[in-house]
């Protein structure tokens, strides 16, 4: 899968966790797109398109994408809404670019936690036939993965309680005093075998990034731009008991997709760093398996060498993942963000150094049901190693 | 073949932030009966109800300007049918511009007979002059006052 | 650079009903699957993409229920996304599908949905919530008021009386009868329109449309593909999206972008399609039009956007017949929405009859000669617009 043209990322913001209550949701995704505009050096009047994605049980909104609109700048333009996930938002831009029509595309997520519970909102997507009377939120979903990931391995719970304080110190050094503040470990009950300091409890957050076609590129001469070289994405069935939850076969196949078409082997090798959705410190094993950075038997070497910690061969979440900062919905759309930001060299305090090639990987859903891969690179061709 | 149902309820409740521009005119409606707009900084097109940007023009919305009393219908319906967790019918409401404004805001239409509809659609029809009446008692919400024929 | 063409080679629809007892929802998701799949000569491996079509999720109670839905299209390990711009997700999720094509990352892709509107207890409650929390959901707003509003300001722009709104009602009414997919199917009179309960002044009972349950589906593919595969197909020549402000006062007042007596992101929406299919004059090319208008008033705004009347021209051409199948420009020879409403499929099955008229597959209500075809798909508050040409 070549695309007609090619498409790169050429500005973006993150404004997660957003503590203070002076503006209003419309006028936090202001702010948060304009910011992007201005990182990319765009005006709103140079986006040809806009992809937004939310979900209407956190937001409190029936169609979240309608109060919305008008903040990112959809009046009077061509705006789309993938509420399946943030990071749909990022493919469906990509695509919609890649075909020719449209040179920029602007594409946003959020998350609010105005809801009394989020984890009532995340249960009504458990289907009202035979799933809505357990009590199934999204962080069950993970446990139940976790646990299923612990019975193939079970090496895997000292690992994860290593991973954890991993990713919370990435967090303090990439985010001071926001990250830790979030890491509130009282206020998120575990679930075993997640435990309550492995994960954040949910934040407000919003995320918004500029996508450019080569030819936009080119005539606008940006010379620092993060090149789309590969993307995947693909879906798990619906029901949990219809998979085998120890595995990732759709992150599998979204990873196939992405590194044939960025025409990258060895990922170990051709990765510079990784930018990946830890629901919990399980999933992100799993996601080594599934991504080839790290099968099954070989975590416990890997993870002990330190090869994924920051300092090592090809870090791993130096933002911190999701375990440092939660806005549930856009976590996604935050970490291909924050694969872009390392290859475009803006990755502020968390920069890794000679970042040329970046994976994000983006789950949403219960245990990982949607996953996306993006490998995102300084160059618009050549090789990835 | 017997087929079965269930029935389920969505409960949950949303403390949303209305933000610095909304509370300030909820806080007016509340404490002095009085609607405000802002003014979209690049055309001066004054809003109301009020944002802190234009969605036409995505600028940021600069002075605070005192709209109505009075004000214009611009659209309204007469309601009869009978809905879920909304008002029992019959009821009117629509869209004013309130002197000042350039935007219409919502409200219900009081003081209106409308048990004959073509009558009171008579009465509300695109162009009547109205004026702004308020709750003795108000909360700082948008039930807090509606419209009367002037 | 021209993007490859592409066409549909499948289409699967229900025959609509209020209420769909005997099926869940991921079985009507299927049922309209499995006919797109046999049409298309296909099977459920050869479809390398899905888009899901649902719009909120509260008319089938269940979030995100687009996750229930991948079984159902076969989107296991495949890729997979959801669109939502309220009643226009269905042309939005032709229109996604359509992109992965022309992009190059899929010669075929699948695109399906389905609604069971007529199982959610009450529509406009759901529907009162999209409005925003903070100015307008203390309001009685919900599509009928709001649109009864635009009524309101239509008539009183341009002149329209709810005689001429009930001609409209005749109009789809029988061209309901003549399609077996519909949902509403009995004719009725003028006078019969009239006597209907007032719901919300000026729509009428029947001026309204029903509350459908069923499903839909259509299968996109590259021109390579179709060519290579000898497949029967017809052509998405062109693709619009446009927006109107969120706030209804907006569109009202002074100094305006749009006025909700008309539909200007519609209009607008049409602009980009007809540009990308090379229309210039629809009055004379368009040979049949599905102008998504689900209150009998909203049908005259949404001919007038797609320039087949002048402003305030359309009550005149429907009641002139210009609008009926044996007239100029068939509008709505399914029924239309009118007839026929399971939101999260609605805009879709505008596309789906559009192409099934192109394609000289339309039965009983087939417009002669019809080469080729507008359709169109309306979202949110009046607020997000789809538009299609599909040709022969």
């Amino acid at each position: 899968m070549t695309l007609n043209r090619r498409t790169a990322v050429i500005g973006s913001a993150i404004m997660a966790p957003v503590a203070d209550e002076a503006r209003s949701l419309e006028e936090l995704l202001f702010d948060v797109s304009q910011a992007a505009m201005k990182d990319a050096g765009l005006t709103a009047d140079e986006i040809d398109g806009i992809v937004v994605a939310s979900n209407d049980q956190f937001d409190g909104r029936a169609i979240a994408v309608m109060a919305a609109s008008g903040s990112v700048g959809g009046v009077d333009r061509d705006i789309l809404s993938t509420p399946s996930a943030s990071e749909h938002a990022f493919v469906m831009g990509v695509l919609r670019v890649a075909s020719g029509q449209y040179e920029t595309h602007l594409v946003v997520s959020w998350s609010p936690v105005e809801a009394s519970s989020l984890s009532e909102a995340q249960r009504l997507g458990a289907d009202p036939y035979f799933h809505r009377a357990l009590p199934l939120d999204e962080l069950s979903g993970a446990a139940l993965q976790a646990s299923a990931v612990l019975a193939a391995r079970p090496e895997a719970a000292d690992l994860a309680k290593r991973l954890s304080a991993r990713n919370r110190a990435n967090g303090k050094q990439a985010y001071p005093g926001v990250a830790e503040e979030g890491s509130g470990a009282a206020a998120t009950a575990g679930r075993w075998p997640i435990e309550k300091d492995m994960v954040s409890p949910p934040v407000l957050g919003a995320v918004a990034m500029v996508i450019a076609s080569e030819d936009c590129v080119a005539r606008r001469g940006l010379d620092n731009v993060a090149w789309v070289r590969g993307m995947g994405w693909a879906t798990e069935p619906g029901f949990l008991g219809d998979r085998d939850l120890s595995t990732a076969p759709a992150l599998e196949e979204a990873a196939r997709r992405a590194y044939a078409e960025a025409g990258l082997s060895d990922p170990r090798k051709a990765l510079d760093v990784v930018e990946l959705t830890d629901v919990s410190p399980y999933q992100e094993l799993l996601a080594y398996d599934a991504l080839g950075l790290s099968g099954k038997s070989k975590w416990r070497d890997d993870v002990l060498s330190g090869v994924f910690d920051r300092g090592g061969d090809l870090p791993v979440n130096p933002s911190g993942g999701v375990a440092a900062i939660n806005p549930v919905f856009c976590t996604g759309l935050i970490r291909i963000a924050e694969a872009a930001r390392q290859v475009q060299g803006k990755a502020g305090r968390h920069q890794i150094d000679n970042a040329r090639t970046a994976l994000g990987h983006a789950a949403s859903g219960f245990a990982m049901m949607y996953q996306t891969v993006l490998v995102l690179g300084q160059n618009k061709d050549g090789a990835l190693a | 073949m017997e087929l079965l149902k269930r029935r389920e309820a969505w409960n949950i409740t949303y403390t949303h932030a209305l933000g610095e521009t909304a509370s300030w005119f909820y806080v007016q409606i509340r404490d002095n009966a009085k609607i405000y707009g802002r003014r979209c900084g690049k055309t001066g097109r004054v809003l109301v109800p009020p944002r802190a940007f234009s969605d036409q023009t995505l600028e940021p919305t600069t002075d605070w300007v005192e709209v109505g009393p009075g004000g214009r219908i611009e659209t309204f319906t007469i309601v009869y049918e009978e809905f879920q967790n909304l008002p029992p019918p019959p009821y009117a409401f629509g869209y004013v511009m309130l002197d000042g404004a350039d935007t219409a805001i919502g409200g219900f239409f009081k003081g209106v007979d409308l048990t004959g509809a073509a009558k009171a659609a008579e009465l509300l029809k695109v162009g009547t002059r109205v004026t702004t009446k308020f709750a003795e008692q108000r909360q700082g919400d948008m039930l807090d006052f509606w419209f009367e024929r002037a | 650079m021209s993007a490859p063409r592409v066409g549909i080679i499948g289409i699967g629809q229900s025959a609509f009903k209020a209420r769909r007892d005997d099926a869940s929802y991921p079985d009507l998701v299927r049922e309209a699957v499995n006919q797109a799949l046999t049409g298309a000569g296909l099977g459920l491996d050869d479809i390398e993409a899905i888009v899901y079509s649902l719009s909120p999720d509260a008319m089938v109670g269940i979030g995100n229920a687009e996750r229930l839905g991948v079984d159902a299209v076969g989107g296991r390990n495949k890729r997979f996304l959801r669109i939502n711009t309220g009643g226009a997700t269905g042309i939005s999720s032709v229109a996604a599908a359509y992109y992965h094509i022309a992009a190059g990352a899929c010669d075929v892709v699948m695109t399906a949905g389905a609604d069971k509107v007529g199982e959610c207890g009450d529509s406009q409650t759901v529907l009162n919530k999209i409005w925003d929390p903070t100015y307008e959901r203390p309001l009685p707003l919900g599509t009928i008021t709001m649109l009864a509003m635009s009524g309101i300001r239509y008539a009183d722009k341009y002149g329209m009386t709810q005689e001429d709104m009930a001609r409209v009602v005749v109009k789809n009414r029988r061209h309901a009868s003549l399609n077996p997919n519909a949902h509403l199917r009995k004719e009725v009179t003028v006078d019969e329109v009239m006597a209907s309960r007032c719901i919300s002044w000026p729509i009428k009972l029947m001026d309204c449309c029903p509350q459908s349950s069923g499903g839909g589906a259509m299968v996109l593919a590259s021109e390579k593909y179709i060519k290579q595969n000898r497949l029967d197909a017809v052509w998405i020549t062109g693709v619009g999206h446009c927006s109107e402000t969120y706030y209804l006062g907006d569109r009202m007042g002074r100094g305006f972008t749009a006025d909700h007596a008309d539909a200007y992101a519609l209009r607008n929406s049409f602009q980009r399609a007809y540009k990308m299919a090379g229309i210039t004059d629809p009055r004379k090319q368009v040979d049949v039009a599905e102008l998504y208008a689900p209150f009998s008033n909203t049908e005259y705004h949404s001919i007038e956007a797609a320039d087949l009347a002048d402003p305030g021209g359309a009550v005149a051409g429907v009641n002139e017949g210009r609008f009926s199948i044996g007239g100029q420009i068939p509008v709505n020879a399914s029924g239309g929405t009118l007839c026929t409403n399971a939101i999260a499929v609605t805009a879709m099955i505008r596309v789906a009859e559009v192409a099934l008229q192109v394609s000289g597959r339309a039965g009983g209500h087939q417009v002669k000669g019809a080469r080729i075809g507008i359709a169109s798909g309306n979202g949110g508050d009046h607020q997000f617009f789809g538009t299609m040409v599909v040709e022969a």
